[in-house]
């Protein structure tokens, strides 16, 4: 594929669930190119799950409702795909975990392959992935473990592995690190950053607005269904809507608060140096 | 004190170590696995010590049914589909205090109070499940508050919520501070454990490995290390510019001043 | 860790080993033909070889702990009932003042409570040694589809799922002042806080998970791959057939006047 290819892209689109009173998302547009990492970010009812659903086609599919515009995955729209048919390129991680297990199998290594042998990979193919998707997410010591005998935060793992067995070209992660401690956190960001290098593309939401700036090139921001920024971190959290309505990460607060002239850090390494100069 | 769960996996905190959580706002924090939901679950009986004794505000846990420790102890656990049943948000809010035989003018007060400081007034009498998850937490720990319990433990509070919410969870709980409450945070979150908790306990494997004031909890790299932990990002900027003991951003902004 | 969640135990009998299919076809002919057979001698005999079965299996120790709590109380119940109070009671065994005690209800208990401690006996055969995962694999080879065998899958599991369930909604209740042990009207009291959440979460769960499980390609037009080869052999092959020929043969020779 050419560098300019699109991953997903949303075309004036406008969504209501059914006997909605009002649009879950209103006329977004986004084109996000094939091996990008953006992060997606806003308040309660801002519309990112909604997003997610939409690009993976669950939504109308699963939720009937009234859509608008057009949805573009992998070059195809979503009309002409069914979820089942996009699974193979496209993989999404629901906030909760739990529901994410299929709940028909007693292994967590079983459980890792359950999306593999439902595309009718060769046996042998899927315990050599089961093993990486396994030894990716960290949970390799668990592979004989009951799927329903984990903490969250194993699940959350055991959910991305499903996903990572699949080999997505395109990731759409709804908050996929919420139960993990900060040292797991950092593993899993780490596990993305290498997928990120590798060219798969990444849209995740995110409520910790500092991991977002570190770790994302692009970011949207949505406030009650619309995109209100969309552009590289620095830009987004330095407009005062954004600052108003989603917040900011600590480093941009500390720096306006400090007194110091924007455009204001987002990032550590940013603040360091900006506050630096000041101490010299 | 030492607890097994009957499926065998032990926490117990160094032997001879008393554990005592006084008032104020506690954060308790470690890895996945760490033992904090076991410790939570201890201090209001739902698990009991296989060995030592747990006492909340005098009480002798063991001693008492959980239903009678909620007179004394509000938990607000993680996911609030555990216990959402009623069909108004006021309904919910008040059925702990009526299971519990408040008073009539006490449930009135508790629930009008805990409706407040949730952000949930106006939405009385909508269906809890006609809310977002983030609300429902909030439903969730209105619950846990309308019994004016004397100690409040919150489970995952920040969990999913945006910013705003997070800053009505800062200001609730300085709140509960002020009147009196001992509040138990049980997070990841060390943002806001340095913003809103001044004292802090750190689980790593079953064992306390730390516990005082927060502004010091973090300096340890060995005990963050192994629970798992990261220190708040004030901490992390306060530091690469030589300012120490910086875990909120007042702390940082009044050192910055200085 | 499959302990808890089932009643599978790790073993290396033959059993253990034996094809999924023939332990199923043991299993249910062993049943039907203990209801089938006409006297306590024919259902003592199927009896006694399933216990030889269970010993070799090493599962003894396990069956009786079960089998007791269920069997015992069964089996008092009809010893009472049919030497008491049945209709065909003739024959005094022996009275006790005006309370009198027969013969033919007490033959009728002991053939009935035999054939269900058979019916007992060879299901925890099974399900002792027999991995729940392996019987829907098995099925799924002779042609049971996929969709089919997702639902035999999910049905073997959704008990233990729905008790873990059950635990943390009853945790979250209780520490809410809710009392829910003690006195019936107590735990009357209880049930709707309890099994609103439980329908509820069970109901946004399922829709999720139908959701979760189309993300993963589950339901795709693809010739499934085996998961694993179970051991066969023509041994077990001819005793599947034997196994269930059994069954019809039993049911002429009855008609024909098996006594």
């Amino acid at each position: 594929m050419a560098l300019s290819s699109t991953s997903l892209v949303f075309e004036n689109v406008s969504y209501a669930y059914e006997e909605a009173a009002r649009e879950a998302v209103s006329d977004i547009s986004l084109s996000i190119a094939v091996g990008e990492w953006v992060g997606v970010t806003g308040p309660t009812n801002a519309g990112k799950s909604t997003l997610c659903l939409l690009a993976m086609g669950l939504a109308p599919h699963f939720f009937g409702g009234r859509l608008k515009g057009r949805v573009v995955v992998l070059e195809k729209d979503s009309r002409e795909l069914s979820v089942i048919q996009r699974s193979a390129e496209v993989g999404l991680l629901f906030q909760n975990p739990f529901t994410q297990i299929s709940g028909a199998r007693e292994r967590v290594d079983d459980e890792v392959g359950f999306g593999p042998e439902c595309h009718g990979v060769s046996r042998l193919e899927v315990a050599a992935r089961v093993e990486e998707a396994m030894a990716l997410v960290g949970i390799s010591q668990l592979a004989a473990r009951h799927p329903m005998d984990l903490s969250g935060g194993q699940l959350q793992r055991l959910a991305l592995a499903g996903l990572l067995a699949m080999r997505p070209k395109l990731l759409l992660l709804d908050e996929p690190t919420s139960q993990l401690d900060p040292a797991g956190t950092a593993a899993i960001f780490d596990v993305l950053a290498g997928l990120h290098a590798s060219g798969i593309t990444i849209v995740m939401v995110e409520h910790r607005l500092e991991t977002l700036c570190e770790l994302c090139p692009r970011v949207v921001a949505m406030v009650a269904g619309r995109i209100i920024a969309d552009g590289p971190p620095d830009d987004v959290f330095n407009r005062e809507a954004v600052q108003l309505r989603v917040g900011s990460p600590v480093f941009t607060r500390l720096a306006r608060e400090a007194g110091l002239s924007p455009p204001w850090p987002v990032r550590l390494r940013d603040a360091t140096a900006v506050f630096g100069r000041r101490l010299a | 004190m030492r607890f097994a769960y009957p499926g065998g996996v032990e926490v117990y905190p160094e032997p001879g170590l008393t554990l005592t959580l006084g008032s104020g706002v506690t954060a308790l924090v470690g890895e996945n696995g760490a033992g904090k939901t076991t410790l939570t679950k201890l201090l209001i009986g739902l698990l009991r010590p296989s060995a030592g004794s747990v006492t909340v505000a005098g009480l002798e846990v063991a001693k008492i049914t959980v239903a009678a420790m909620a007179r004394t102890v509000g938990y607000s656990f993680q996911n609030p589909d555990d216990q959402l049943f009623e069909r108004t948000v006021q309904a919910e809010v008040s059925f702990g205090p009526r299971v519990l035989r408040r008073s009539a003018e006490g449930i009135e007060r508790g629930v009008a109070w805990a409706l407040r400081a949730c952000g949930l007034e106006g939405k009385e009498d909508v269906h809890p499940h006609d809310l977002g998850l983030s609300e429902r937490k909030w439903v969730a720990i209105a619950s846990a508050l309308a019994g004016e319990p004397a100690v409040v433990v919150l489970d995952e509070p920040t969990l999913g919520q945006d910013y705003p919410s997070r800053e009505r969870l800062r200001s609730l709980v300085r709140e509960l501070d002020d009147r009196g409450r001992s509040v138990l945070v049980v997070t990841h979150d060390m943002d806001f454990v340095g913003e809103a908790c001044p004292t802090a306990v750190v689980l790593s494997h079953g064992r306390v490995r730390y516990s005082g004031p927060t502004s010091k909890a973090f300096a340890d790299h060995s005990v963050i290390q192994e629970a798992g932990l990261e220190p708040p990002h004030v901490d992390s900027l306060a530091r690469m510019l030589g300012l120490s003991e910086c875990v909120s951003e007042a702390d940082f902004l009044s050192a910055w001043r200085r | 860790m499959a302990g808890g969640l089932s009643l599978y135990a790790e073993g290396k009998s033959l059993l253990h080993r034996a094809h999924p299919l023939t332990k199923g076809a043991l299993t249910l002919s062993a049943i039907a033909i203990a209801f089938i057979a006409p006297s306590i001698g024919w259902v003592l005999g199927i009896g006694v070889i399933l216990l030889v079965l269970v010993t070799a299996a090493g599962v003894l120790r396990r069956l009786l702990a079960v089998a007791a709590a269920i069997l015992l109380p069964i089996t008092l119940l009809l010893l009472a009932v049919q030497g008491f109070a049945n209709a065909n009671n003739r024959t005094v065994a022996f009275a006790l003042g005006p309370i009198v005690y027969y013969r033919e209800g007490l033959a009728i208990a002991a053939l009935a409570a035999l054939r269900i401690a058979c019916l007992v006996c060879a299901t925890f055969l099974f399900s002792f040694t027999t991995r729940p995962a392996d019987i829907s694999e098995a099925l799924m080879q002779r042609g049971l589809s996929t969709r089919m065998g997702y639902v035999v899958q999910s049905a073997l599991q959704i008990i233990p799922q729905t008790l873990d369930m059950a635990g943390r909604i009853q945790d979250a209740q209780r520490a809410r002042g809710l009392e829910t042990e003690g006195s019936l009207p107590r735990r009357a009291r209880a049930y709707l806080p309890l099994m609103l959440p439980l329908v509820l979460s069970s109901l946004v769960a399922t829709q999720e998970r139908a959701m979760a499980l189309e993300v993963r390609g589950f339901g795709l037009p693809v010739k499934r791959v085996a998961r694993f080869e179970f051991a066969d052999s023509p041994l077990q092959r001819v005793l599947r057939w034997v196994l269930i020929g059994a069954v019809p043969a039993a049911i002429a020779a009855r008609l024909a006047g098996w006594r």
